[in-house]
């Protein structure tokens, strides 16, 4: 017995020794389904490199559940040191005082050119990065080829309009090589995407980027159209609702639909998965309207304020670590989200890396493609978590439709939607101030 | 049967843990809650206004909240009728003694011991639009396409089967017991007098358990308003659009996804003063003395 305890006094002491020379750092992150593996595999690479540092991944739900939780441990008084938060939460983050800027952490000597620019440019407010971009994404076309050639069209021209994409899911239906046209994911970022994508403005003041937006302009002209097309898609079977986030996968991945469209974090799994030829391309088009861009989506990593300096010199070098060359590199190849810097790009061109797997430039190529307009930068909102769910319900309730009039009733389905985000806009402005 | 306590603190000592655990856990939090509904909270909770009766003149101004009332009510009654009539009904057949009948119980009772995640993954997979075995027997049967993403209503009917199917194992024990409760003398005594088993069921077996059906009614009640939460965030998460957003889902979408905690503790306020509703008719019947269980 006396012995037994020895030992364990022996092991005891030992171990606190260890957790006393270790840095411990607690991540929790949004990334499901292939995702998990990747940010595991990272997280274990700076583990083994890092012996005196220890960072625990945890994986909290979505990206929803994610922040809900952090702001709830927050409030507890016991909060993870790193949270990845999705673009949706940037100024609820920026506004929430419980963050320590990572500009801050790295100093004003750090040099960010290398971040790849549209990502930088999204992030960046007021000329400073608040937190660590770290998978960034934006949305883009995936198509069944299989499907497309059974249905008699050219599998190396997938739709490149909103009337190609009708008229092509038609074709596909009618011939039985697929039950549906079209799915999404992310409904309600798809929508903003459609705004940034023909430059057109989703919020007032810049989008809310020169000042808080006080209201949303999504009942707009194009939104109404936007919405009326998807109605008419709906209606038609063209159009296959696929759930919020990922569900509308499996939907394509089992050939019920020949197209999808969802983020590029995506590609790696779709492409692992499928047992058919996949092909991707940009989002389709509204002819008529002016060229913008497609938006970056994903998350950052922020760090949460009221630790010591010894603990932020971890989680800085933690944080360096993910944008290194190789790793970031590797995130990209595991996922389908951007490599975080420029160096990454060239490394993995001159790797050949893109012409083997042209799936993963096509994001790229589109984002390169766009233009640099005013609207084409992307929304930032105050309650920006609870609009999006406000603008999913809306999508939700537009495809329901069974009437004739789409455009009379997106029209009424928007100004509900908008009436509901401008309330929420202006609780936010009532907190924080203009 | 009464017995005295020797020592005149010992009562008190004894009943403490709980009442320390029914003020620390409903008390200070209901509270809470009310305090908080008159504040409009920042999301990280550094900044706080007072606001007065707004919240609660937002939440019945509200067209959101009315319409989910209303689903919450459909859902309810629902969830109630078809769980309390299937469950008398398969609760006479198992009370039958036939072989193997043990098994047979078991089996049906067994629903309640899952979890809710687990009884809406497995009805999620049901009506997978996409996979769901359901889908493809209707598809086949009826040719018609169920896609509960699609549809409010096949949504709505989704989350009542697996809320239903979920209570039932708790049901089905509850009238069994009550059934095992009544004399075999009685319908005896009326099958020789020549009642049919239809008449029996409806003439004796009924009226006796009614005891059993008026607190399975309450509990049902509660279960459907307020134990739903994880069926509904595993299957639909209160869409498509909200039509399925019953009061607690709304809830927790409000205080946990747009993290508006005055405006979400206005609605446990109002939702409280629905338990205390059933709260008082539970005591009601409960001093009618009824044997459960």
């Amino acid at each position: 017995m006396k012995r037994v305890l020895a030992v364990i006094l022996v092991l005891t002491l030992v171990l606190a020794g260890i957790a006393l020379g270790q840095i411990r750092i607690t991540f929790w992150h949004a990334m499901s389904g292939a995702r998990l593996q990747a940010i595991e595999d990272l997280v274990n690479g700076f583990n083994a490199e890092n012996p005196d540092i220890r960072v625990e991944a945890m994986f909290t739900g979505t990206y929803a559940e994610t922040i809900t939780k952090a702001v709830a441990n927050y409030r507890a008084g016991n909060p993870p040191h790193i949270v990845q938060v999705y673009e949706v939460g940037l100024q609820t983050m920026l506004d929430s005082g419980a963050i320590y800027p990572v500009y801050e952490i790295a100093g004003p000597d750090y040099d960010w050119g290398d971040v790849i620019g549209p990502i930088s440019s999204y992030y960046t407010v007021d000329g400073l990065l608040y937190s660590m971009p770290f998978n960034s994404s934006t949305a883009i076309l995936y198509y069944n080829k299989d499907i497309f050639e059974k249905a008699g069209l050219d599998p190396k021209k997938p739709p490149t309009t909103f009337q190609e994409l009708y008229d092509y899911s038609m074709q596909i239906i009618n011939s039985g090589a697929a039950p549906g046209g079209v799915s999404f994911g992310w409904p309600a970022w798809i929508f903003e995407q459609m705004h940034a994508y023909h430059n057109q403005f989703y919020a007032n003041n810049d989008n809310g980027r020169s000042a808080l937006a006080t209201e949303v302009l999504f009942n707009g002209e194009f939104g109404v159209k936007v919405m009326a097309e998807w109605i008419k898609w709906a209606q038609d079977g063209v159009f296959v609702y696929g759930g919020r986030e990922y569900s509308a996968n499996q939907a394509f991945l089992t050939g019920q639909v020949a197209m999808l469209i969802q983020s590029t974090s995506s590609v790696a799994s779709i492409e692992r998965a499928a047992d058919f030829e996949v092909g991707t391309t940009f989002l389709p088009r509204l002819p008529g309207y002016p060229i913008g861009n497609s938006v970056i989506g994903g998350a950052t990593l922020w760090v949460m304020k009221g630790h010591s300096d010894e603990v932020y010199d971890a989680i800085w070098r933690f944080l360096q670590y993910t944008m290194r060359t190789d790793v970031t590199k590797q995130w990209h190849k595991d996922t389908g989200y951007f490599p975080a810097t420029n160096t990454a790009v060239k490394e993995l061109l001159d790797e050949g890396w893109f012409s083997e797997n042209p799936n993963h430039l096509t994001a790229f190529l589109q984002i390169l493609t766009g233009t640099r307009g005013e609207a084409a930068q992307g929304v930032r909102l105050g309650n920006f978590v609870a609009i999006r769910d406000v603008v999913d319900s809306a999508v939700e309730r537009a495809v329901q439709y069974r009437g004739t009039d789409y455009e009379k009733e997106a029209k009424r389905i928007l100004d509900d939607a908008v009436r509901t985000s401008n309330r929420l806009l202006s609780e936010y402005i009532s907190l924080y101030g203009q | 049967m009464q017995t005295r306590f020797t020592n005149r603190f010992l009562p008190y000592l004894l009943l403490s843990p709980s009442v320390a655990i029914v003020v620390i856990f409903l008390v200070i939090p209901t509270i809470q809650s009310l305090y908080l509904s008159f504040f409009r909270i920042s999301p990280f909770g550094d900044r706080k206004i007072y606001v007065g009766l707004s919240n609660f003149s937002k939440l019945f101004e509200s067209e959101a909240y009315w319409n989910s009332l209303i689903i919450t009510l459909i859902f309810a009654l629902a969830v109630v009728a078809i769980g309390i009539s299937l469950a008398v009904v398969l609760a006479s057949f198992l009370n039958l003694k036939l072989r193997g009948m043990t098994t047979v119980r078991v089996l049906m009772i067994w629903t309640y011991a899952i979890s809710p995640a687990l009884a809406g993954t497995i009805w999620a997979l049901m009506f997978d639009p996409s996979s769901g075995p359901l889908v493809y027997i209707v598809r086949q049967l009826f040719g018609v396409r169920l896609n509960w993403m699609m549809s409010g209503n096949i949504a709505l009917v989704a989350i009542i089967i697996a809320a239903s199917w979920k209570m039932l194992g708790y049901n089905i024990i509850f009238f069994l017991a009550g059934l095992q409760m009544i004399p075999d003398e009685l319908l005896e005594a009326a099958s020789i007098d020549g009642a049919s088993p239809v008449r029996r069921f409806f003439r004796i077996t009924l009226p006796l358990l009614s005891p059993t059906t008026f607190f399975l009614l309450i509990m049902n009640t509660l279960y459907a308003f307020f134990q739903v939460f994880g069926l509904i965030d595993v299957m639909t998460r209160g869409g498509p659009g909200d039509a399925t957003e019953v009061l607690i889902y709304k809830l927790y979408r409000d205080g946990f996804v747009t993290m508006d905690t005055g405006y979400a503790s206005a609605q446990s306020v109002v939702l409280f003063v629905f338990v205390a509703i059933l709260t008082v008719l539970q005591f009601k019947y409960a001093e009618r003395r009824v044997f459960y269980g």
